[in-house]
């Protein structure tokens, strides 16, 4: 019998990412809890409400699929505002207890990155315990071209605050347009003439590859590229604990988790974090250098990521014009069949078996970094330069990858008016999920993003999210390979600046259902 | 060839007791320890002026103690389980401890030793290095007020060295000079790439032997990446 989870117990937010659920947006809510017994019963009434991972349709044991989702999640604070007794707390993560803010060496988050640059929310959080957060609400909605989905959503959270507010406050400071300072942080879907689209603001289709792992009936046809890569080239479903608490994971083990069972099981960590988009920036170094690169600025633009721009294909699949051509074809037909299995298995079913040397996707492209599959077991090929996989270092293809995979939530934010300026108000909220904050997260940033030396690619960062640096004397590069029998040189990006920045966020719990009715009862009890 | 020498790198372990004293009411090996760890807070430690080091270390050892792990054979085990053995002959199973009589100074150096293979001009070239700084550490170990030039600090150091083999990763056997050099001209050459990429042949070879001129690859002291440093914007 194949795993089953227990879908009503888990948040929906934890399975689903609600963007592909059409649900194009979100707002975002963080509050204070000021008394105790209030706060408590704050959280009792939104658990009433909140959207559990439970499939939708009209067969048994479904739901409808609501208009609007309600979604929660705790911080280290909250947990301790809200009476978690202390030998509960003792078991959660150090990196849970000390925040993202402590955490910003590890993080890479300085420069413009750094937490005295954050929205103000984000700034002074963890400095007094008035403005400390402790919840998180996520609201998600459909659209609707009747009535304000969104809108009824917030008037509803609004009035359950209203009913709470002697124990609960929201925590206002999150920098919309103009400079303007908004009591939640919104999110949606970008636009491209008047359509929806699954990009965010440099134009790049975001989160094709998240994870898929065992027991989530609605992802059992998106293994191929989003599991774990096995021997014989199939694709198998990753180890349910490396995303939830209380199930095994890749080491078969239950991953580290705060005591009784019961608070922990189908829960998970989330790190929420609110990403700028520098777009003049991007676009200034892209003309520049898409100038000299000899494929031409798309494909540079395809370099940086591993996907061109416009259908998401990749690099490895479709590394120049003609495989391009070709890929579009049968992209093409597949979208007009709407044959999902089919776009699905041309965006993510690939390995980099046939580019260990990085010549089509390049080592420090973001789809790479994120999640390089089997790439990592490389050693010295036969020819100068040249890299091939090792099969037999390993137990598994996988094995060097399958426990630093997140699940990626979250949405785009914000509007580009003018492309021609960094400042405006722009970027990604994105929300990682993972069993093992450090483990998982904190790894991918610091080793993989800011760093390439497992990918024998010395310090060069990734390219697109790096915490790089255009001053001369500690300026960042990154190498674009070529294949190894060609003529071609290697193109080397230098001076890159800094496309992304940090604007705030913090680490957090999202708990189950069961762990929800008991926080809002008061009844955690570890002995 | 000896376990503490691999190729041209040397690997010395030296343990120098530090007496059992006290200044101000701190223990001579606490002074030692901070001394130590008041090296940090300089801008490079002493050591870098210590030619041919490749990686150093230093620490205090308070003590060690235990000599046996529990159940550590077949018997113990035995012991252990059986409800019949008398309590004493359960504890004579037990860890046997062992302490140290003093503690120690550690120094564990990896160096360029040559095809030679000794000790001597490395600990000559230290003591004329950093004489002086040798002293504020050492000079609280037993036996070390006899020692006031360089041939007396071989000696002694020779007494205090254990054959360890603890060989520390992340260099070759080469010269350090070498080292360092090639390390300035990887440097060189990536900013070199990075600087002339898509030049025609000839401006590329123009300024290949201009950047050659520069660097000079066969002058070993000159320009290089001076030893010990490990900031970018010194």
């Amino acid at each position: 019998m194949t795993k089953q989870l227990d879908l009503l117990d888990i948040q929906g937010h934890v399975l689903r990412a609600y963007g592909r659920f059409h649900y194009p947006v979100a707002r975002y809510i963080f509050l204070n809890i000021k008394d105790e017994s209030i706060g408590r019963d704050f959280v009792g009434a939104i658990s009433k409400r909140v959207t559990t991972a439970v499939e939708w349709g009209s067969g048994p044991g479904q739901v409808e699929q609501p208009p609007w989702t309600v979604n929660i999640a705790l911080t280290y604070q909250g947990l301790k505002q809200l009476g978690i007794p202390r030998s509960s707390l003792i078991g959660f993560s150090p990196e849970f207890v000390s925040g993202m803010k402590e955490r910003k060496d590890i993080l890479g988050d300085d420069g413009p990155s750094s937490p005295e640059h954050w929205d103000p929310i984000w700034r002074e959080n963890r400095e007094t315990r008035e403005k400390d957060v402790h919840i998180f609400i996520a609201l998600n909605a459909q659209f609707s071209k009747d009535s304000d989905l969104l809108g009824e959503s917030y008037d509803w959270l609004l009035g359950v605050i209203k009913e709470h507010q002697k124990g609960v406050a929201v925590l206002g400071g999150h920098r919309g347009d103009d400079g303007a300072l908004l009591d939640y942080q919104d999110a949606k879907i970008v636009m491209e003439n008047g359509l929806p689209t699954a990009k965010e603001h440099f134009g790049y289709t975001d989160g094709i590859s998240d994870p898929v792992f065992e027991g989530v009936p609605y992802d059992a046809d998106r293994i191929n590229g989003r599991g774990k890569q096995m021997e014989d080239g199939s694709w198998a479903p990753l180890a349910t604990g490396e995303f939830l608490l209380g199930h095994i994971d890749e080491a078969k083990e239950y991953p580290p988790a705060p005591n009784p069972i019961l608070l922990s099981r189908n829960g998970t960590y989330m790190v929420y974090r609110k990403l700028h988009e520098n777009v003049a920036t991007f676009e200034s170094y892209l003309d520049e250098h898409g100038k000299k690169f000899p494929g031409g600025k798309e494909l540079l633009a395809a370099k940086f990521v591993g996907r061109w721009r416009d259908n998401g294909a990749p690099l490895t699949t479709a590394p120049d014009a003609d495989s391009k051509a070709e890929f579009d074809k049968k992209f093409k037909e597949a979208e007009d069949k709407d044959d999902k299995k089919a776009i699905d298995d041309l965006l993510c079913n690939f390995t980099y078996d046939n580019d260990m040397s990085g010549g089509k996707c390049p080592f420090s492209a973001h789809i790479r970094r994120i999640n390089p599959r089997a790439s990592l077991e490389m050693i010295e090929g036969d020819k100068p330069g040249s890299l091939k996989m090792n099969p037999k270092a390993f137990d598994t293809p996988g094995a060097l990858s399958n426990r630093r995979r997140l699940l990626r939530r979250g949405l785009p934010y914000g509007e580009v008016k003018d492309r021609s300026k960094d400042n405006g108000n722009h970027g990604i909220i994105i929300m990682m999920v993972n069993a093992d904050i450090n483990r998982q997260f904190e790894f991918v940033q610091q080793q993989w993003i800011n760093y390439g030396n497992d990918f024998r690619a010395g310090n060069d960062k990734e390219i697109i999210l790096g915490n790089h640096s255009a001053n001369d004397k500690f300026s960042s590069k990154a190498v674009i390979q070529v294949e190894p029998d060609s003529d071609e040189t290697p193109y080397i990006l230098s001076k890159i600046p800094r496309f992304v920045e940090t604007r705030g966020g913090d680490y957090f719990f999202i708990p189950s259902m069961t762990a929800l009715r008991m926080i809002a009862q008061g009844v955690i009890d570890p002995t | 060839m000896a376990s503490n020498i691999s190729g041209n790198a040397y690997a010395l372990t030296i343990l120098s007791p530090i007496k059992n004293g006290l200044q101000d009411e701190t223990a001579y090996a606490d002074i030692v320890r901070n001394r130590l760890q008041e090296w940090n807070a300089e801008n490079n430690s002493p050591m870098a002026l210590t030619p041919d080091t490749y990686l150093c270390r230093f620490f205090v050892l308070d003590d060690v103690y235990t000599e046996t792990l529990p159940g550590a054979n077949a018997w113990d085990t035995v012991v252990d389980w059986l409800p019949f053995v008398p309590n004493f002959l359960r504890r004579w199973a037990w860890p046997k401890e062992d302490h140290l009589k003093s503690r120690y100074l550690v120094f564990s150096s990896n160096f360029y030793c040559g095809p030679e293979g000794t000790i001597d001009a490395y600990l000559r070239a230290m003591w004329i290095a950093i004489g002086d700084r040798i002293k504020e550490i050492w000079g609280y170990c037993y036996g070390f007020e006899n020692v006031n030039d360089a041939d007396q600090f071989i000696a002694y150091m020779k007494k205090c060295q254990l054959t360890a083999t603890l060989f520390f990763v992340g260099s070759t056997d080469d010269p350090l000079n070498e080292q360092l050099k090639a390390l300035y001209l990887k440097q060189e050459f990536a900013k070199f790439a990075i600087d002339n990429q898509g030049l025609d042949k000839t401006a590329l070879r123009n300024n290949f032997q201009t950047f050659f001129d520069r660097v000079q690859p066969a002058n070993l002291s000159a320009p290089t990446w001076a030893a010990g440093k490990y900031r970018l914007e010194d």
